[in-house]
């Protein structure tokens, strides 16, 4: 559950990250290059007949006669910095990877839709606070598909045990018990768990974390 | 020689049917050739450029149905700036003037304007068949005319073009008398359509066995069509996004029911999974399955989907599937023969495939032989392992996303496993290579691709060696297309006359110059050794030194053409 709330946290961040910068650290270029496919669908336009849209990859695109040059400037860079040797893969991965993978203009264009349809109902982000804690964390709901799950991860996010709706567990007189509420459209305080996942995030506006023997 | 009057011989002819048998025969003896060409119907022109369309209606009189294909197979990932030509207009207008009974048209990457579409419909009285795959330019306006004006249309059949949508009534144009229709895909429109109008249409033909949407036909649309035509035998589904605690989609899961002659099913253009319920019942008669426009099926419902289809022959899917996903498929489908692998937009790399998935599908589908796989990558012993256990590929296409990747277990690059392929699949036709390769992996296809037609190359080899390798090796070469490579003019000009036996050349920033491509050009008058040049202005020269950007070349005897935009030199 967490890996999906990291992933989509770096879409989001790659939206606004310029397609040349990496945002995970990587020593192999591969995986250099995967990021840039992620950036690549957020940020390039649909295609012209001339030029490719959203799946290709675009590394540093020179032009042959600038090659040389490139190379050179590599290897005067200060010893700090680590360089790997050049090699003629190397020279192959500074080529511009333009139109591939290689994939007809009708079907690219159908994910480029799709991601546009899904990044827009894709997340749904709502304030949480825990009683005691005045700083509050924000959380996509549409990232976790039921109860279960988003409970998990608010338990993890704030290290306490949040008690499952309808589970029979009795509270401990302990403080490090909590439950789950919400606030609806009304304004109304409610307990999380009584109407269906889907009703719930129709409804919901803010999270609270409050201690189980207060309710 | 002939023991047999003509007639004899012509009815025989007539039993031989395939373009390459039809060609043998014409090359056995002149009375053969004079026989086989006054009965030809059907005639494929693989490069619309390669001759003229007088030159064919010459010498076919009784020319019926023809098939041409226009740009270079790699227009389709854009390398091929637009304008370029293969305009079918000449074609139809030749046609039309040489009064050629023309009833099927088949075309391929051409550009087909709504003026050729018009010319078309009023020129043939005969005409039946219209399959456009693509292509680009025609509008519905074109559309229109052919439905208007074809008064024994059986077929329109337009897939993956690119048409300019006007938003009119083309389907209305279709008069109430025309109840011919036998196989209708429109599933490429953007725009929307009357759907009382093709519901009518689907009402008045009985002979309709293929039906393909687009995305503007409604579910409770479906239903209602469905319905009509039970005898469907290809659906393709355009919009199939319903709530499915309602009563339309509880109607749909009935007429399922009707629908036991579908075999062959694709499009869920938009989709609610959880709707899917509804094909299961027709999951267990289908052969062909393609999913590759479905961007809205998760991977699990795909999963879900697929073990119903035990008599699968045909899959195209998402790589939303996972490498899980193809090990359903592998357990599932026992009859599967080909298999196409499209990359989603999928971030989530765990649902993505790779070499397992593949490995997978090698174990459990033995009559595999042809496929297309994107993924994120692979390694040498995954190949060697799909070699063993499939030896009957005809077409084997790799695309690896990261285009110059070895392989991850050992760094190495993948010659080997391409070697086993070339090795252990005699029948190899069609081969596409991706990742990291020298030049050893054209050494082996040199070696061992002895039926390769067909071969696509792109970021791989070190030297001018590898290319050698494959022009020296593979006898049957027709089309070799490369883009990225280190190739420069040793390897083009090495051996000049393998061109004439082949049917085309694209190579693309690799180091070839145009002092070598003139040479060419020069000793090879039955070649048209084409330059794209985008980025000089029109009257800047050509250096000979210069490397060049694009070339395609290809065997011809019609010459030069006259239609070449200006960024294209023909040398």
């Amino acid at each position: 559950m967490e890996e999906e709330i990291m992933v989509m946290g770096t879409l989001e961040q790659l939206s606004s990250v310029s397609p040349l910068s990496s945002s995970s650290s990587s020593s192999s270029p591969t995986t250099h290059d995967n990021n840039n496919i992620n950036s690549s669908i957020n940020n390039h336009p649909s295609s012209s007949s001339s030029s490719c849209s959203s799946l290709c990859v675009s590394n540093v695109s020179t032009k042959r006669t600038d090659l040389s040059t490139d190379l050179r400037l590599g290897l005067s860079l200060s010893p700090s910095q680590q360089l790997p040797s050049i090699s003629s893969q190397q020279i192959r991965e500074h080529r511009s990877f333009d139109c591939w993978p290689p994939v007809k203009s009708t079907l690219r264009s159908t994910l480029v839709e799709k991601s546009q349809t899904t990044s827009s109902s894709s997340s749904l982000f709502v304030k949480v606070y825990m009683e005691g804690i005045p700083i509050g964390r924000k959380l996509n709901l549409r990232a976790h598909h039921s109860y279960h799950a988003l409970v998990k991860a608010l338990s993890h996010m704030f290290k306490t045990t949040i008690l499952c709706p309808g589970s029979h567990q009795l509270p401990l007189k302990s403080g490090n018990v909590h439950v789950l509420t919400y606030e609806d459209q009304e304004g109304d305080w409610m307990m999380v768990g009584d109407v269906p996942w889907e009703m719930f995030l129709t409804s919901v506006k803010k999270l609270k974390i409050t201690r189980a023997d207060r309710c | 020689m002939n023991y047999f009057p003509d007639e004899v011989i012509e009815h025989i002819f007539e039993y031989v049917v395939s373009h390459r048998d039809r060609n043998a025969l014409s090359l056995v003896c002149k009375s053969w050739y004079r026989i086989e060409r006054c009965t030809r119907e059907k005639v494929f022109i693989g490069n619309c450029y390669s001759i003229t369309p007088e030159r064919l209606i010459q010498r076919f009189p009784a020319l019926k149905s023809l098939t041409l294909k226009g740009k270079p197979h790699f227009a389709d990932f854009s390398l091929v700036p637009h304008g370029w030509g293969g305009f079918v207009y000449p074609w139809i207008e030749a046609l039309a003037k040489g009064k050629v009974g023309l009833e099927e048209l088949r075309l391929k990457r051409m550009v087909v304007s709504d003026d050729s579409l018009e010319l078309l419909s009023r020129a043939f009285p005969n005409f039946r068949s219209l399959v456009l795959v693509s292509c680009e330019e025609f509008t519905t306006d074109g559309l229109a005319a052919i439905a208007a004006n074809c008064k024994s249309l059986r077929e329109l059949d337009l897939q993956e073009n690119e048409v300019d949508d006007h938003k009119g009534q083309w389907l209305s144009c279709f008069p109430d008398s025309c109840t011919s229709l036998v196989s209708l895909n429109f599933a490429c429109l953007k725009g929307e359509i009357n759907v009382g109008v093709l519901e009518r249409l689907v009402a008045r033909s009985p002979n309709l066995k293929s039906l393909r949407l687009n995305r503007s036909v409604p579910l409770d649309a479906l239903q209602r069509i469905l319905t009509r035509a039970p005898q469907l035998v290809d659906l393709g589904v355009g919009s199939y996004v319903q709530d499915p605690a309602t009563e339309t989609f509880v109607k749909l899961m009935n007429t399922m029911h009707k629908c036991k002659s579908i075999t062959s099913l694709s499009g869920f253009l938009e989709v609610t999974p959880r709707c899917l319920t509804a094909m299961y019942v027709i999951c267990p008669n289908l052969t062909s399955l393609n999913l590759s426009y479905a961007a809205g099926i998760p991977g699990s419902d795909l999963i879900k989907l697929i073990r119903h289809c035990k008599k699968l022959q045909r899959l195209w899917i998402m790589d939303s599937i996972g490498d899980k996903g193809l090990g359903v498929v592998a357990n599932t489908c026992k009859e599967l023969q080909e298999l196409r692998v499209f990359p989603s937009d999928n971030i989530g790399h765990h649902a993505a495939v790779t070499e397992k998935g593949l490995v997978a599908i090698s174990m459990g589908c033995p009559k595999l032989h042809s496929l297309l796989y994107f993924c994120h990558q692979m390694t040498n012993a995954a190949l060697i392992t799909v070699a063993k256990n499939c030896p009957n590929f005809i077409r084997f296409r790799l695309a690896i996303l990261d285009a110059t990747k070895p392989d991850p277990d050992t760094n190495q690059p993948l010659d080997e496993g391409f070697g086993a392929i070339v090795q252990s699949c005699r029948r190899l036709r069609r081969l596409s290579l991706s990742g990291q390769l020298t030049d050893k992996v054209f050494l082996y296809i040199g070696m061992y691709a002895e039926q390769l037609e067909m071969l696509s190359i792109a970021f791989a080899g070190e030297s001018d060696k590898g290319m050698l390798y494959v022009l020296n090796g593979c006898k049957k070469l027709r089309k070799l297309e490369i883009r990225d490579c280190p190739f420069g003019d040793t390897a083009l000009l090495t051996d000049i006359g393998k061109y004439e036996t082949m049917r085309s050349l694209w190579m693309s920033s690799c180091e070839v110059t145009v002092g070598a491509c003139k040479v060419l050009a020069k000793k090879m008058p039955r070649l048209n050794v084409e330059i794209f040049n985008e980025n000089e202005t029109a009257d800047c020269e050509l250096e000979d030194e210069q490397k060049v950007e694009k070339m395609y070349l290809y065997r011809t005897l019609a010459g030069k053409r006259k239609d070449a935009p200006e960024y294209v030199w023909t040398l």
